[in-house]
């Protein structure tokens, strides 16, 4: 009979933690590591192919860990705190990364931007924008996103529009007509909250303009302001006249976009990844769905644009720096991989020489929307410090529960906003 | 002989002892130590501010709110499976037909993750399509799409439902496993001596059933705290807040407003208010072992 000697367990007892510690270094050598949230509808099979490209291109081999949208806000802060964060994270430009840049997180790529003369390659608007913080740069724009107000066209043809509504009294009327006709006029999925953004981005950029949001956005105007209140009530109004669908705090962005597809809703104000999921639940660009954008509201207010741009980052303590660095410049600067991308996942390139034929009807009109703007400005979540758009996020959704609530919820917001802005 | 077995206890415990102690002791202590500091999840370099986390709480209308639902939320928990639980194993136990399916149908929600359950009914409460508002349109004849989720003034009771659906299950398999022992030929004295079915309930099965009740509340305790999941699924604590308890304010706070030291502040009081819960458990549980033992 084999006997167990005390040496061999005690042994062995060591040996079997020692062995994972030895795959993991193993597992680590050479290869960069990487977490992103493009997972389900934001085109995970499409990543993973860009992601072959790289390493078919250079060998080098990307060990990833894709984390669903949301869950990902949460896993990557439980992956800083433990000291464990990948080589290569995606992350949202803005406020996001500011955050963690200010907490000496990120590792900064100016000389791999300088050596690969990435200047050249990325928009000048989105380069500005998204990939400078504290004046250096930290992020490579992987993909951006525009949104609009996307509608199913055979509604709107049959409520008889001919023309997009250019200005606010025009989209009344437009949504009086649908109510008349028995669609619900707006569709809108705020269960998670941050569907809810666009209305108030758009409603405070058409009102009161980009400076000044810029400036609430910044904790250096307050919520109790009157430019806040009047784009509040302009929100109210449109519940008050029933254009929104009822239970807006019950449904995701996905639910509203079906009951657009579907002819239940006639619009939803949404980025340009619901292209993406409309496409892939067969829908045809141009024909079946198209957008307009935001009405003007107010003359002589400069005409922004809203979006969100993903980037990529690399963390301050990467193991593999400079496999994080080739994989960041390669992503970007790969035209062919930028249109199959961008093309997936319903979303728009950074990159100059990416041809703009290759996008559908839609996505065209939104690069050439983009384009024509006077400013480019995030969306919410992604222009306010997270402690700050927290309390905003939630003030939304309260709103939506009872717009008649509108003061009172405001006076309460300025209050927490002016403490989040202290944390 | 005995040093020989000395060294086997010790071997066999290294390795379960140092898991716990990286993933329970050590965590634990981090909390503390970070309730105390300003960090924020990312930067390096935090620093101590004292008693300030602390402090906030007593001025955080959140944590309130937060409070006053935790404590719904077990109150409930305790009081609906229990009560269930016990009515159930009742029924099942007077030997009506198919006593034995019944058992395995309704013990079988324990058997599914919190996840699953929460997705379930998360179908269930879905105003246009869900199973409930269906059935209630269907019965008054009427459109009927109330947002049981999505109101602040259901949202909490919907998941207590839910949970209280899945938790059910256990309770009655303690307590009947409680009533096989209780003797039968003392339940024959009452039908002798005249006692009604309630008396016979009340005076000798109730006071028999204490220690699978001591099991059951204590069960229904510890589940509740840990009842994250199914909460966080269902409702993410909305909306606006209506629905945190302790453990998803704490969560909010931590991760998403990036407030680390605030959030490991809460988490240290809410492991106070847990170990004072346990404590009374243990009381109870030692003054059951002394009356039954």
């Amino acid at each position: 009979m084999t006997r167990i000697s005390r040496r061999g367990v005690l042994l062995g007892s060591l040996a079997v933690p020692m062995l994972g510690m030895v795959r993991l270094a193993w597992a680590q050598s050479g290869e960069v590591t990487i977490s992103h949230y493009f997972t389900g509808e934001l085109g995970l099979k499409a990543f993973n192919e860009q992601v072959a490209k790289f390493t078919e291109a250079t060998g080098v081999a990307m060990k990833d860990s894709p984390v669903g949208h949301e869950d990902f806000k949460t896993d990557i802060l439980v992956r800083a705190a433990g000291n464990s964060l990948p080589d290569v994270f995606s992350y949202w430009a803005g406020a996001r990364v500011q955050f963690i840049v200010d907490s000496s997180a990120l590792h900064p790529i100016d000389e791999m931007w300088a050596a690969n003369g990435l200047d050249a390659v990325i928009a000048k608007p989105v380069a500005d924008s998204a990939t400078l913080y504290n004046g250096k740069r930290y992020l490579v724009p992987f993909n951006y996103h525009y949104a609009g107000m996307f509608y199913n066209v055979k509604v709107l043809a049959d409520a008889g529009m001919t023309a997009p509504p250019a200005t606010w009294d025009e989209f009344l009327a437009l949504c009086e007509t649908l109510k008349g006709k028995g669609v619900a006029p707006i569709a809108l999925g705020s269960k998670n909250r941050w569907p809810a953004q666009f209305w108030f981005d758009y409603l405070l950029l058409r009102t009161a303009g980009p400076d000044y949001r810029a400036k609430l956005m910044a904790g250096e105007a307050k919520y109790s302001d009157p430019e806040v209140g009047a784009a509040l009530a302009m929100w109210k109004d449109l519940f008050d006249k029933g254009y929104f669908v009822e239970n807006a705090n019950a449904d995701d962005w996905t639910d509203a976009s079906d009951k657009v597809a579907r002819g239940e809703a006639a619009m939803t104000l949404m980025g340009t990844w619901i292209t993406g999921y409309w496409n892939g639940n067969g829908l045809v660009p141009g024909q079946d769905y198209d957008f307009f954008e935001f009405p003007r509201v107010a003359d002589g207010v400069p005409n922004a644009a809203v979006g969100p741009v993903d980037g990529l980052v690399i963390a301050a303590n990467a193991a593999n720096v400079a496999g994080a660095e080739q994989f960041l410049s390669f992503m970007v600067s790969d035209a062919g991989v930028q249109a199959a991308w961008a093309n997936a996942q319903g979303a728009l390139s950074a990159n100059v020489n990416v041809d703009p034929t290759i996008y559908n009807v839609v996505m065209q009109k939104a690069a050439a929307t983009v384009a024509a703007a006077d400013a480019f400005a995030f969306n919410y979540d992604l222009s306010t410090p997270p402690p700050v758009a927290e309390v905003g996020l939630s003030m939304f959704t309260r709103f939506i529960d009872d717009p008649s609530q509108a003061e009172a919820i405001l006076a309460q917001v300025a209050t927490d906003a002016e403490a989040a802005f202290k944390e | 002989m005995e040093q020989h077995n000395r060294f086997w206890r010790i071997a066999f415990l290294i390795l379960p002892l140092a898991v716990f102690g990286l993933f329970v002791v050590w965590p634990l202590f981090s909390s503390f130590y970070y309730s105390f500091t300003n960090w924020n999840g990312f930067d390096p370099d935090y620093r101590f501010v004292g008693f300030d986390n602390f402090a906030k709480i007593a001025t955080d209308r959140l944590f309130l709110q937060a409070a006053i639902n935790t404590t719904i939320w077990m109150a409930a928990a305790i009081v609906l499976p229990t009560a269930l639980g016990l009515m159930l194993a009742l029924l099942l136990d007077s030997r009506v037909a198919g006593a034995r399916v019944f058992k395995s149908i309704f013990y079988l929600p324990i058997c599914l993750s919190a996840v699953i359950v929460g997705q379930i009914w998360t179908w269930i409460y879905q105003p246009d399509w869900g199973l409930l508002n269906t059935v209630i349109a269907q019965v008054t004849g009427d459109k009927f799409n109330y947002p049981w989720l999505a109101k602040p003034d259901s949202a909490l009771w919907s998941v207590i439902v839910a949970w209280s659906w899945q938790q059910t299950g256990l309770s009655m398999v303690i307590y009947l496993a409680g009533l096989t022992a209780i003797p039968g030929d003392l339940l024959e004295v009452c039908e002798i001596e005249g006692a009604s079915p309630w008396q016979r309930f009340r005076r000798v099965v109730l006071p028999l059933l204490a220690p699978s009740t001591v099991v059951v509340v204590a069960l229904s305790v510890i589940n509740s705290l840990k009842g994250f999941d199914i909460l966080y699924i269902m409702t993410g604590g909305g909306p606006f807040n209506s629905s945190d308890t302790l453990a998803m304010h704490m969560y909010n706070e931590s991760f998403k407003k990036y407030l680390m030291g605030y959030g490991s502040a809460i988490s240290v009081v809410l492991f106070l208010i847990a170990l004072a819960i346990i404590g009374l458990y243990f009381r109870q549980l030692r003054k059951v072992d002394r009356i039954y033992g």
